[in-house]
């Protein structure tokens, strides 16, 4: 009897508590989860989460940080929107995974909320690196892409101007180290590791020698063209060891940009943010003595960079898309990218932000670069790209640490690898 | 022993099997499952067919695969061989009786207590080859002679088999150290008084004395060896151009990075194959000699 006393005593007190959390919950704002990476200047983006804050009050954005590095952070959000956690209601993207997202059923088609008119606003390349099948998966945050950084004191002593072509910033940063006479002083330094970036600061060498990894008209495989096997030779030859330090082999951006503010590398490669670090003279040696430009060619060729940047994506199992939408269209807005232009030196995506005097006041350069930015190449677009990016890290990789390697043939064997990968994407389509 | 008493053991034996079903079972049969189907998460519209040994036999053709195994056979042995060499090291010398043994013992180890991500970054940053103090400690200030350690295949692969030794050689010691405490000192006594010399009093009475422990210390080597992840991961992330690809890390990529589930289960399923056979030969094999020894 007793027993059953306190057991309808203690149901009763459980029901109230579930009531009293049913009201408050009525009041209290709804709360989003956004999973992102530890950024540069994190202190500008908590400034704009409170700003966010002060204008939504009927939204709270819980901010989780994922890894810095796009592969790892890749692991972790797959594998969550894998299970269909809906813990996650807003994620990053970067631009070369909107495909797969889309075509895996991770990523909330956005049509609805994000239409073509609005759309048009936002540079294209970015804009077509988030459509997969007549849909958009994503809002690019910046747009990121290979840009040249050199020192301007150096080239300016020497009375060079900026290198045109590869064989001229070798020859150039030559002369320049021998009349230096520093032993710490290099003449290029960009991302060699084998990881993402090494796949786009090799395209770079690639594209700017008329050679790609699928022929934009037939489709095919053309990873063993000569044009590619020169310009892989160039870097293995030229540039690891010889123009960049050995070890460039295990550098991603951090590491390079370091040689590079710390006054040991002539000319640098790397993406818009670089140039905020570079110019801040509490972490760097140079800052003011800094130009940048397009990256050189090899004779005759376009210039290139590699298409980079991330996207706000909504977990297509949200439990609060329209919340989800509401803080990325804050984040999006053109105030939003007007703050990470100019206090965190990340490229806008959107067209009107590029024309704001306030910005270009501060970031000149952001007006020359907007043709390049425009013409920015995206790597492969496909649902299964990160496989193709595996096997290409590992041709590029070996191909560079190995001098004695036999390009070429690495090349058809990682081509037949890559049709087979390939394949394996197209028969969806089917 | 009454019946009554049999079932109530039973009972109690029924949580730890569950627990044992749940999180040891349960993992290696979903792995062995998925190892049977192509499942690529990227591509659902494929489903997740059933396609037998494809993958296995997709295994023993790739060659990134066999170059895994190859980096990972060498770092298997090559870390036990210095580990248990370093550890009797060790061992021996905190076995001695001197001032100041206790806060050694525990010195030692350190290494093993810091969590291996800790340790794998504290040696990128030692191997660095701008500002690394393992390149000031060699080449000192003369910066133009410094060597990029984890930009060089071969050397790359050394320094993350050194750096599994400094980890994991205090650990073998513990071990050894466990079995040169059960032998008697009287045994020394006895042999000095005989008129034995160090060296044959090692080799006459620790030498035999302590090969049980040595091997239980080589079975868990071989074994965690094989398993070697972290270390890799954070030095060098299999590069440069794949030296430091262990087969765990190659199975990790393909599953999480490339989204490739069955094949990397494939990967996970073949090491476990191959520590399985390890740890039942060396059962045996110690479980033999251990009994050999106590009796």
């Amino acid at each position: 009897m007793k027993i059953l006393k306190l057991t309808i005593i203690g149901f009763g007190m459980v029901c109230s508590l579930c009531l009293v959390a049913q009201f408050s919950r009525a009041d209290e704002p709804a709360t989003i989860v956004f999973l992102t990476w530890k950024p540069n200047q994190p202190e500008v983006w908590k400034g704009l989460f409170q700003k966010f804050h002060r204008e939504n009050p009927g939204v709270r954005v819980k901010v989780q940080v994922g890894p810095h590095s796009s592969t790892e952070y890749h692991a972790i959000v797959t594998q969550r929107l894998k299970n269909r956690d809906k813990s996650v209601d807003v994620f990053f993207m970067d631009v070369i995974w909107p495909p797969e997202f889309a075509n895996a059923g991770w990523a909330l088609d956005l049509t609805s909320r994000f239409p073509v008119q609005e759309q048009n606003k936002f540079l294209t390349g970015p804009i077509t690196a988030n459509s997969y099948h007549g849909g958009i998966y994503g809002v690019p945050c910046y747009l990121g892409a290979g840009l040249f950084y050199y020192r301007k004191d150096l080239l300016k002593e020497y009375d060079f101007k900026p290198p045109l072509s590869w064989e001229e910033m070798v020859t150039q940063g030559q002369t320049i180290i021998q009349g230096e006479n520093d032993p710490g002083l290099h003449i290029y330094s960009a991302q060699f590791k084998q990881y993402e970036g090494l796949v786009c600061d090799m395209m770079e060498f690639i594209w700017s020698n008329g050679g790609a990894v699928i022929d934009s008209k037939t489709g095919q495989i053309v990873l063993d063209a000569s044009a590619v096997i020169k310009a892989v030779e160039f870097v293995r030859d030229r540039i690891i060891g010889k123009a960049a330090p050995r070890g460039v082999i295990n550098y991603e951006e951090p590491e390079s940009l370091d040689l590079f503010i710390q006054e040991k590398a002539v000319f640098h490669r790397n993406w818009p943010y670089a140039w905020a670090v570079a110019n801040d003279p509490k972490k760097s040696k140079i800052a003011g003595r800094i130009g940048v430009g397009p990256l050189p060619v090899f004779n005759g060729q376009e210039p290139a960079s590699t298409l980079g940047g991330w996207q706000f994506g909504i977990n297509r199992y949200s439990e609060h898309p329209e919340e989800a939408w509401q803080f990325i269209r804050f984040m999006t807005s053109h105030d939003t990218q007007k703050i990470l232009a100019m206090e965190a030196s990340l490229a806008p995506t959107r067209r009107s932000v590029y024309q704001n005097p306030e910005v270009l006041k501060k970031m000149p350069h952001f007006n020359t670069f907007l043709p390049a930015f425009e013409k920015a190449r995206p790597r492969p677009l496909s649902p299964v790209y990160p496989m193709i990016s595996q096997e290409l890290q590992r041709f590029f990789s070996r191909a560079i640490v190995d001098r004695s390697s036999d390009v070429s043939e690495m090349a058809k064997a990682t081509s037949a690898r890559i049709e087979k990968i390939v394949k394996l994407g197209t028969m969806i389509q089917k | 022993m009454t019946r009554k008493d049999q079932s109530f053991f039973l009972t109690l034996l029924v949580p730890v099997i569950l627990v044992l079903l749940l999180f040891i079972a349960a993992p290696i049969g979903q792995s062995i499952f998925l190892s049977f189907h192509r499942i690529i998460i990227g591509l659902p519209q494929l489903k997740t067919p059933f396609v037998g040994l494809d993958n296995y036999q997709q295994l023993l053709t790739d060659p990134v695969a066999r170059h895994s195994f190859w980096i990972t056979i060498i770092f298997v042995a090559t870390t036990t061989f210095f580990e248990l060499l370093i550890g009797l090291l060790l061992a021996l010398m905190i076995n001695q009786h001197f001032p100041g043994r206790g806060a050694l013992r525990a010195c030692i180890l350190i290494p093993w207590a810091i969590p291996t991500v800790v340790a794998a970054q504290m040696w990128r940053f030692l191997l660095n080859d701008a500002y690394g103090m393992v390149n000031y400690a060699v080449f000192g200030s003369e910066t133009s002679h410094y060597i990029p350690w984890l930009a060089q295949p071969a050397t790359a692969l050394v320094a993350i088999i050194i750096a599994d030794i400094w980890k994991t050689s205090s650990f073998a010691a513990l071990l050894i150290l466990a079995g040169l405490q059960v032998i008697p000192e009287e045994i020394y006594q006895a042999a000095k008084v005989d008129g034995a010399v160090v060296w044959r009093r090692f080799w006459h009475i620790t030498w035999p004395l302590i090969r049980p422990a040595l091997l239980v210390a080589l079975l868990f080597r071989t074994i965690d060896a094989f398993r070697v992840f972290d270390i890799a991961f954070v030095m060098t992330q299999g590069g440069p151009a794949d030296a430091t690809n262990v087969l765990q890390l190659y199975g990790y990529k393909k599953m999480f990075v490339e989204g490739w589930m069955g094949y990397g289960s494939t990967i996970s399923v073949c090491i476990f194959i191959m520590v399985l056979s390890l740890a039942i030969i060396y059962v045996r094999m110690v479980g033999r000699r251990l009994l050999e020894a106590s009796v």
